[in-house]
């Protein structure tokens, strides 16, 4: 019994990636052994106060450059942390991030109204 | 026996497991402290992190939290690949392991869950002593080992995604299909009905040691992967004849002639093994990297929990060996973060990312440190 529960588990847990809302999130699916290419991206984010003021957050200066990176790539998990935790500073209203990418992902902003959980994506352009 | 529980049941030669599990966590113990110890300076900084699993995401690990669970799963493993396993340990280091990677993204090396399920079966795996696995005569011993046919359809159920997921984006794909069929195959060769399949099984070793050595990986992956084939598609004749080799100097000096009863070297043994255990952590204090300290003392307490009764209520020298074991990987955790560039690239990749964030004062103690160990 025990068993077969821990060769179903093995076997439904791939598949969870077909139900995942982050493409780039290849954790536990054997999709690849070696870690795929990231998209080079320009990352920058702001935030804005309760006051109405409107101030730039440079990214590299408060994480470390992996996270950075998988801001870059739009890990969707790694973001809104990102977001949340700039929220924790006081009189914040709202934060955004921007990616700037080559290729197809095109540039893509992600908003978070403070106190919500899951940032608001919008792609801007595409360059497909 | 219903065909299905032939398959799970039937009998494997003992060398296999003995050799895999060995083979595993002496590789794991090298495999963290040279490929993970490195990257740890990463953890910890801006307060930030995203775990694994959500239950993890408010917690932060430091620096030394990493390296500490680091040289704990890396001594726990080698010194119970270098002496017989106990299961506490093995859950020990299980737990350890899983908890390393699985605490942030940071570490999302596709291996290091593969590893954590290899060692949860291994947590299932009988605790094999030379003797029970090697037996003096010609003959291999053989015995029903489910764990470890559960651990090549673990194998074989991730090359099977390999496969399926290259066919799915137009991939080639056979040689992960036959890599996925040659494990699942491999667990029946050692059955005496199936004389065959004992002749055939030697040749599959092909599929996973071409696959390892063609496809990029990342890591150790292929080392512990092609390790593996050769265990586990190799004749019996040959694997017993290689681990009666490998452990004939262990068979000589541990395996002692079992004795009943508690004589008057169990109070010596008792306390040279507290003694022991007091002072193999102490070796890592000149290693100088964050949390290696804490993280060897833990060994410690996890190797006394280990032994229990067994540390005072056996005459015989087991306690000791368990004990120099320890000294094996605290010893081994020492010259092979001094031998190396491990502890030179924790330092100067913590100095790069400080420098660029503009946090002077850690750049600057990071550096130093570097300079200090520079190669």
């Amino acid at each position: 019994m025990l068993i077969a529960a821990f060769v179903a588990l093995q076997f439904l847990i791939p598949l969870t990636y077909l139900t995942r809302e982050d493409a780039a999130d290849e954790r536990f699916t054997w999709r690849s052994l070696d870690p795929p290419a990231a998209p080079s991206c320009e990352t920058s984010a702001s935030l804005e106060r309760f006051d109405g003021q409107s101030e730039a957050i440079s990214v590299e200066k408060l994480i470390h450059q992996d996270w950075v990176d998988y801001v870059g790539q739009g890990r969707r998990a790694v973001v809104d942390a990102f977001l949340r935790k700039q929220c924790e500073a006081e009189g914040v209203m709202q934060v955004e991030l921007v990616n700037r990418c080559d290729g197809e992902r095109g540039t893509r902003a992600y908003n978070l109204r403070c106190g919500g959980e899951r940032a608001h994506e919008t792609v801007r352009t595409a360059t497909r | 026996m219903k065909p299905l529980e032939r398959y799970w049941f039937g009998d494997v030669a003992l060398a296999r497991p003995y050799l895999v599990l060995r083979f595993v966590l002496g590789l794991l113990a090298f495999d963290t402290w040279l490929n993970m110890m490195p990257h740890g300076s990463k953890y910890g900084v801006g307060a930030f992190n995203v775990a694994h699993f959500p239950w993890f995401d408010t917690f932060v690990p430091s620096s030394a939290f990493y390296l500490g669970v680091l040289a704990f799963t890396g001594v726990l493993a080698l010194s119970q690949a270098l002496y017989r396993p106990h299961r506490i340990a093995i859950v020990l280091i299980a737990a350890g392991y899983t908890l390393g990677w699985s605490c942030s993204l940071l570490d999302s090396v596709p291996y290091h869950y593969l590893l954590s399920l290899y060692l949860l079966c291994f947590v299932f795996f009988p605790m094999l002593s030379a003797r029970a696995a090697f037996s003096r005569s010609d003959r291999a011993p053989r015995g029903s080992v489910a764990a470890y046919v559960l651990f090549c359809v673990t194998t074989a159920i991730m090359y099977f995604y390999v496969a399926a997921w290259s066919a799915a984006e137009g991939q080639s794909y056979w040689l992960p299909m036959a890599c996925c069929v040659a494990y699942l195959i491999a667990s029946m060769q050692d059955r005496a009905e199936l004389p065959a399949l004992r002749m055939a099984a030697p040749l599959l070793a092909a599929a996973p040691v071409a696959f390892h050595l063609l496809a990029p990986q990342q890591g150790w992956l292929p080392i512990y992967m092609i390790g593996i084939a050769l265990v586990v598609f190799a004749p019996t004749q040959w694997l017993h004849s290689f681990g009666r080799t490998l452990t004939r100097p262990a068979r000589r000096l541990v395996e002692e002639r079992s004795e009943g009863g508690i004589d008057e070297r169990a109070s010596q043994v008792f306390y040279l093994s507290l003694l022991g255990l007091v002072v193999a952590p102490m070796v890592s204090m000149f290693v100088d990297m964050p949390g290696v300290k804490t993280g060897c003392t833990l060994t410690a307490i996890a190797m006394l929990f280990v032994m229990g009764r067994q540390l005072y209520f056996t005459p015989r020298w087991r306690p000791l060996w368990r004990v120099a074991s320890l000294f094996g990987g605290c010893l081994a955790l020492w010259i092979t973060v001094t031998a190396s560039n491990a502890r030179f690239d924790y330092y100067h990749e913590g100095a790069v990312d400080a420098d660029r964030r503009g946090d002077h004062d850690a750049a600057m103690m990071f550096r130093e440190k570097a300079d200090r160990y520079a190669p």
